[in-house]
Parts: C-alpha cells; structure tokens; sequence
C-alpha cells in the first residue's frame, strides 16, 4: 500500500504543463482512448458485459508480460498483440468455462480473470534480475509514459474503432437487442461478440497508460450509461456516449492540472459526474423530471379536487369558504390555498368576499368532473365487477382521467344515474 | 374460419415408436408441406429434450404447440429456426433444409425474451425484420422502410411508430414483433408464447391477425404454455419430449391426451379442464 500512496505522492504538475509538446500528446491519446472507449461501452452497457469489460482490461496483464519476455522491450506493437491475444483469450475462456461446467456466466468472468490477472503477476516476478516491467504505471496509469508511439497507435485503433461500428451498425444492433433472431437470419453473433471483444482490448491497452487497469472500466461503461439516460435510440447514444467520453479525457486533462492530481482518476471523475447530470437531467428518466411530472400532476389532481368540492357545497346550498373545503377534501389548508389560486387564474372561480364561487367556466368543468367520476362508477360495477362499497375511492382517482368519460357513456350505452341512483350530469 | 384439411381419421397419437411418422395427406395444390419435421431429436448433453418428432404443417394452417414446461417447446422452435445441431432427423421447409431459405421463417420472441430497456423505437424494430437481406454492410433502403410502414399499418401500430418500445402496452408490443415478422415477408411464422401475460381483449386481436395471417396462406406455428387458449387452434401438437398427439383439436385434445402430455401433474390438468369446460363460450 505504501508503493500505492508514493505513487499518489509524486508531483504530476512537472509533466503536465499545458499545452507543452508532452501535453499535447497525453491529451490527445486520452481523448481518442475517451471516444473508443465511449462508442464501445454502449454494446458493453446495451450486452450487460460490464464485468467482461473489467476483466478484460485484468486479463490483459499476462499479454503484456509475455509480449515483454518475448520483444524485450515496452514497444507499442508487441504489448499490443499481446493485449489482444490475451483479449481474446479471455473471451474465449469465460465462454468455455460457462459452456463446461455449471457455474454461471458472472462467475466464470471472476474465475478467469482472476487466474489471468495472478499469472501476469508471477510472469512478472519471474522476469531476469535487471529487467524493469513497472506494474505500478500498468495498475494506475502513467501518462509520462504516453510516448509518440502510443499516440499514432490510438489514431489508428480510435477512427478504425468507429468505421467499423458505422459499417456493421444494424448487424451489431440487431445481434445486441435479438440475438435469437440476428441468428435466424444468418448473422453470425458469435463473430460479432469476438469482434466486440477484441475491439475492445485493443481500445483498453491504449487506455492502459492513461487510467490504469483499476479505472479504465470507468471510462468504458460510465459515459455509454450517461447517454443512455437521454436518449431512446442507438445511433444518438453512439455519438453522445464517444463526446461524453472526449471530454471526460480533455476535462479530466484540466482537473488534474488545477488539482495537482493524477489523470486517469480525475478523467474518471468528469465522467461520473457526466453521468450524475444525465441521471438527474435526463427528459424520461430523470430524477428532476419526474419529480416535476409528479408535482404538477398532484397539482391538477388538488385543484380538480378543489373545484368539485365548491360545486358539491353550492349543490349543497352551504356557504363555500375556504374553511368548508378544507373540510370536504383530503388536502391542506396550504394546498387549497394554491389550488384556489390556480383556479382564479384559469377563471373558474371567484372570491366574494370571504366566499368562493364558481364562475361559469368553472361550473361546466366541474359538472364534467363529476359527470366522469359517476360514469366511472357505473364503469367499475358493470363491467370490472367492484363492489358498491369499493367503488367511491377509486372514481376518485380515475375522474382525473375524464377524457374517456365519453368512451364509457358509449359503452355503457349513455347511463341515466350511476350505481347510487344518483343523476349522472351531462354537460 | 377454419382451414384445416387434414381427415379427423388421421390424427395421429404416438405409439412410442422411434420411427414413428405422421402419415398427412399433401395439400390441396399437391405441394410439399410448408414445415416438415422427421424424426427430429435434440439432446443438450446427456438429456434428450426432444425424441422421434415428425408432424407436418401445410400453408395456411395455424398450429398450436402446447406442452409443460420442459416439454421442449421453445427448443423446437430452435430447431425449425435451424439455431441449434440435431441428433438426429431432418426438418425441411417446402422441401429445402432451413440453410437455403432463411428468409422464410420469421420468429416473434417471448415477451421476457425481450429488453425493453434497450434504446430502439417501435420502427426501429420492424426495420429489423428487413436486415437479413440487407448483408452485412447493407443500409436498409427506401423500399425497406416502407415494407416496415405497411407492416406497421397491417398491426395497426402506425401513430406509435416513433415511440420507444417500453412505452407500449403488453399486446402493443406483441404488435410490434408480429409487425416485424410480417416486414420480414417471412411466409412460416413461429410465434413463442404470444399469449403469455396478455389480457383477453390484446388475446383476440392477436387470433384475428393470425387468422387473417394463415388465410393469406402463411404458415403459423404458435407456443402455448397456457392450456385456455387450445380451443381456438384448429390443430393442436401436444408435446412433451415426444409428439404426444398431433391432429384437428377437437380429436387432439382429450383427458387422456393432456394426462399423458402433463404426465400426471393433476394440478395442471384441473386447470386445464375447467379452461376447456367453461372458457369462451361468452367471446
């Protein structure tokens, strides 16, 4: 742990001075890693491969070593071969584990990445005396390390990431949402799912310089969970979740200037509260939404409430003050003021002095509430079978939905009174 | 309607011979049966999920597959689908195995099946019907969409066409896939528990598409987990592992038919009774 915290220890501002050569290099490398990794993270979200994106980016560990052992040196080519054939390995066993044994999916991803991760872990002990293999730069990022190689290897991998994705676009999607039926077709899922796969190695041993092992899964599934939120198609989710990821990198770049932090974490951070907007923000989902949607509906529903009380209590021949309705509704004095206040402003009501009366407007639509909430009534006796007694509550509710009043006096064949023997109004 | 062609003297109820065939006259223009299953098994592992099972189906017949869970419903699908290797047998669509006519069969996924979540609308759906023949770095062209219009048109579901499909009710969404497999221009349909969790007035629209369907003289083969909706078929395969019996429903589906399919399970075959007994004679 202590290697862990020198780590963190270390004075990042010396190489991170903006817009010097060294800068340039490790922001633009981020950010190709940022919109590979956020195009790709939309199939790992959509597939509910989350943990295969994590135990790829484990499992390519012994692939690095081994391309290590075999080149010698830390060249891009090499431990990018390597990266991939341990990828691909990866996929290939969890497959083979699951598909010969009992145990489950998730845990055949646990198994084997694991076993991976802890092979490299040995290979690397067992490198010859001399040898410098820097695990902690593979566990934690190290951006000094992004050298001109990197960069030239992320603008080959970033753009040939998102050709192929535009080129097999419906075949991917249709394998991702129905992959019974892509199947039938003819697709051949199982090569998708390798290509997936090994796109996604190659875009995570990129990201490896840049995040680290531990992080990089974050920059693969938090900005395709951010688009998610807010939008209901795939092809905007693409585009969304690859700028979310862009500047997720450029901004993370900047954090950890200003904070004098490391990147890969600060880059992580701008993407996870990417991702907290979107979950708040987004128009279908949102939590603020919602929170909107539900307010404004009880609004409507208290002043709809409101309105019908003060035609009850006129129909009643009682004077209406606020006080009266507080009384025949289940609201608040607070809540009946605002409903008041929103029916003066559609001109349904009127204040004479201390008492409340309804205009014509108001009169009509209240006559049309209760109207509703009777041919509901009569609705849930004849034809949902509700007892008498049960029925009152529920019309309460279902009134609000008064624009099908008119499809139930229809099918009703127009009732006269409902299930009280009470006259059903018609306005 | 009914369509059914085959003489009530021929249902067939297995003997629980191995190379026991479903002897069924050609149709009516002399052609080869639409669907043609012989002597089919399957087997994941060392459990056999399907044993011997021939039937054949001609165009414009809707059948219904019914069987307990397990019975190897889902798998025979599969099978027709050409999704999974066969132990044994051969199954062949108007006599060319399913290799050579993958456009033909159109399949509609159980409702669960399905991820609602997943960011398609309604017309996105339906489009994917046409991406079998698009190849692999096609992109679906005007003609295509409109096959997936008329589609949506023939289910109704054209004012949803922009929605998302969580958006949509349970027989809207089975709609929706139906609308698929017709955009598909599939002429065998395989249907995999359309009726599952749907409420009686969804239930009836889906019979009135699939009977309109079968008289244009596609072929229907319908997946049944529920016993209440058996009468409505006009042929019935009871299935369990082996083809238990298989013929016009009314000879098809007796006591000792369902005790055989459900082996015994007394639970099931009380429900199935008193579905049969009282169902349907108000619709």
């Amino acid at each position: 742990m202590t290697g862990v915290l020198a780590q963190l220890e270390f004075d990042w501002s010396q190489w991170s001075v903006p817009f010097a050569a060294q800068w340039w290099q490790e922001t633009t490398c981020s950010v190709l890693v940022g919109i590979a990794c956020g195009v790709l993270g939309c199939y790992v979200v959509l597939r509910r491969m989350a943990l295969i994106g994590d135990a790829l980016s484990h499992a390519v560990l012994p692939g690095v070593v081994i391309a290590f052992l075999i080149t010698g040196n830390t060249g891009i080519g090499g431990l990018f071969f390597g990266a991939l054939l341990a990828g691909l390995v990866t996929a290939g066993l969890i497959k083979l584990v699951s598909q010969f044994s009992r145990t489950k999916e998730d845990s055949a991803i646990g198994i084997v990445f694991t076993a991976l991760f802890a092979l490299g872990i040995v290979l690397i002990s067992s490198l010859p005396r001399g040898t410098h293999f820097d695990l902690k730069c593979f566990l934690f990022g190290d951006p000094l390390a992004v050298g001109t190689d990197d960069l030239i290897m992320m603008a080959i991998i970033a753009p040939m990431v998102i050709a192929i994705v535009v080129l097999l676009y419906h075949p991917l999607k249709l394998a991702s949402f129905d992959p019974v039926v892509a199947a039938a077709m003819g697709i051949s899922v199982t090569a998708l799912h390798y290509l997936l796969m090994g796109m996604l190695s190659a875009t995570v041993v990129a990201g490896l310089k840049t995040t680290g092992v531990i992080l990089v899964v974050a920059m693969v599934i938090t900005p395709a969970s951010a688009a998610y939120q807010l939008t209901n198609r795939l092809a905007p989710m693409l585009v969304l979740a690859g700028l979310f990821g862009a500047v997720s990198a450029a901004m993370g770049m900047a954090l950890a200037f200003v904070t004098n932090s490391p990147t890969g974490p600060a880059m992580v951070l701008v993407a996870t509260s990417i991702f907290a907007g979107a979950m708040i923000l987004s128009p279908s989902e949102g939590v603020l939404f919602r929170m909107l949607r539900r307010h404004q509906i009880k609004l409507h529903i208290a002043s709809e409430d409101v309105l019908k009380a003060v035609y009850r209590l006129a129909e009643a021949r009682v004077a209406c003050t606020v006080g009266a309705i507080v009384n025949r509704v289940e609201l608040s004095l607070t809540s009946v003021n605002v409903a008041l206040k929103t029916l003066t402003n559609e001109a349904c009501v009127e204040m004479h002095s201390r008492e409340v009366r309804l205009t014509p407007d108001g009169k009509q639509r209240a006559i049309g509430l209760v109207r509703a909430h009777r041919l509901w009534e009569s609705y849930l006796v004849e034809e949902a079978g509700i007892g008498l007694d049960a029925i009152h509550t529920e019309a309460e509710r279902l009134e609000h939905a008064h624009h099908l009043a008119e499809e139930i006096d229809k099918k009703l064949g127009h009732p006269q009174r409902d299930p009280h023997g009470t006259i059903i109004p018609t306005n | 309607m009914k369509t059914t062609i085959i003489d009530p003297q021929t249902v067939v109820e297995s003997k629980d011979q191995l190379d026991y065939r479903a002897e069924l006259p050609p149709d009516e223009s002399g052609n080869m049966a639409a669907v043609s299953v012989r002597g089919l098994t399957v087997s994941y592992g060392e459990r056999p999920v399907l044993r011997s099972v021939s039937f054949d189906v001609n165009s414009g017949q809707i059948v219904g597959v019914v069987g307990p869970n397990g019975a190897g419903k889902s798998t025979l699908l599969r099978a027709i689908l050409g999704l999974i290797p066969l132990d044994a047998g051969s199954i062949t669509l108007s006599g060319k195995p399913i290799s050579q006519c993958r456009n033909r069969v159109a399949y509609v996924p159980q409702t669960e099946a399905v991820d609602w979540d997943f960011p398609v609308t309604v017309q996105d759906v339906v489009l994917m019907g046409r991406y079998g023949r698009l190849g692999l770095f096609g992109r679906p062209k005007h003609a295509d969409r409109s096959a997936a219009e008329e589609a949506l048109e023939l289910v109704g579901m054209t004012e949803y066409a922009h929605r998302h499909i969580r958006q949509l009710s349970g027989g809207q969404q089975q709609r929706v896939f139906l609308a698929r497999a017709l955009c598909q221009d599939a002429d065998i349909l395989l249907l995999d528990e359309p009726f599952a969790g749907v409420d009686a007035a969804t239930e009836q629209t889906i019979f009135n598409l699939i009977t309109k369907l079968a008289a244009q003289g596609k072929t229907l083969i319908v997946v049944n987990h529920d016993l209440s909706v058996l009468d409505r078929f006009d042929i019935i395969l009871l299935l369990n592992q082996q083809v238990v019996a298989f013929g016009p429903t009314n000879q098809a589906v007796n006591d000792r038919n369902l005790h055989r399919t459900y082996g015994g399970r007394l639970t099931l075959l009380d429900r199935a009774d008193s579905a049969l007994r009282d169902n349907r004679g108000d619709s």
